[in-house]
């Protein structure tokens, strides 16, 4: 009993540290964040951030770990209650929108961090890739879309996005750029597709 | 919800699963047609190969973003040299 209390304590510690891990590396960029703010914000000590992640490299590679099993879920979700095309990316971006400001500093950021984080980066990218090919399939079978190589129906999709958030500050020099510009991104792509 | 233990998918449903047997460890995605689990060669081409199909990446950054996830799964965790 004592023994899963204390299990519950410290997986909730985690679950803490990650979220401000999250927020730090969003507001003062990844590299810039040290674990030494990261405990300092999620008030514990230096110590405890080494107890639950043995290196910096852990806690970031954890930090777009969660970021992507978030937004994947989200997206089988949808997938498997029959969910069209066009609802699957805006559940992408609302994804994205929760994560903007970490997001933004990730692929700013990405070809300066280490491996293990790019190679995680590289699997969400897919993960998300599959479950729009999935829904972009099913509108294909009904002539609704254009018939693109999967690779290039998100690479579209993706890049248009990309471009406005790396870009975010002279689209939108306050708040999210996201939720600014998603109805005109997503129709544009939609249009660009359909046949 | 189950993950599977060679790729990560969750699998919620029974065709989920492989074979559509939702007491095995590991999804359609890693079962051969006879129902047993891909080999870790096996998976490790399906998993680069998807990488390609759905970004579009060359062969060595899909090859090692695919190596870098294995080693993160149950099933192969102890076999994976990267």
């Amino acid at each position: 009993m004592l023994k899963n209390k204390r299990q519950q304590q410290k997986n909730l510690t985690r679950k803490h540290l990650l979220e401000i891990a999250i927020k730090q590396f969003g507001e003062t960029g990844i590299l810039a964040t040290r674990t030494a703010d990261i405990a300092k914000h999620a008030n514990v000590s230096h110590g405890t951030v080494f107890a639950h992640f043995s290196t910096q490299e852990d806690l970031l590679t954890a930090a777009v770990e969660e970021f992507g099993s978030q937004i994947t879920q989200r997206l089988h979700e949808l997938i498997d209650t029959n969910s069209s095309l066009s609802k699957i990316l805006d559940a992408h971006i609302t994804g994205l929108i929760e994560f903007e400001p970490f997001y933004t500093r990730l692929i700013i950021e990405r070809r300066l961090l280490p491996a293990n984080v790019t190679n995680t980066y590289v699997m969400i990218q897919s993960t998300i890739s599959f479950h729009i090919g999935i829904a972009a399939q099913k509108e294909l079978d009904q002539g609704i879309v254009r018939k693109l190589p999967v690779h290039l129906l998100y690479n579209t999709w993706i890049g248009l996005i990309h471009y406005y958030i790396t870009n975010g500050d002279l689209f939108c020099s306050s708040g999210s750029v996201l939720k600014r510009y998603r109805h005109e991104l997503l129709q544009h792509y939609i249009d660009l597709i359909t046949i | 919800m189950k993950q599977c233990i060679a790729c990560g998918m969750p699998m919620k449903n029974p065709e989920d699963f492989a074979m559509g047997d939702s007491a095995k460890e590991y999804c359609r995605y890693c079962s051969r047609p006879d129902g047993t689990m891909q080999s870790y060669d096996e998976k490790l081409n399906s998993l680069t190969t998807f990488i390609i199909k759905t970004q579009g990446l060359e062969e060595k950054a899909a090859n090692l973003a695919a190596k870098s996830m294995m080693t993160k799964l149950p099933a192969w965790k102890r076999q994976s040299p990267i």
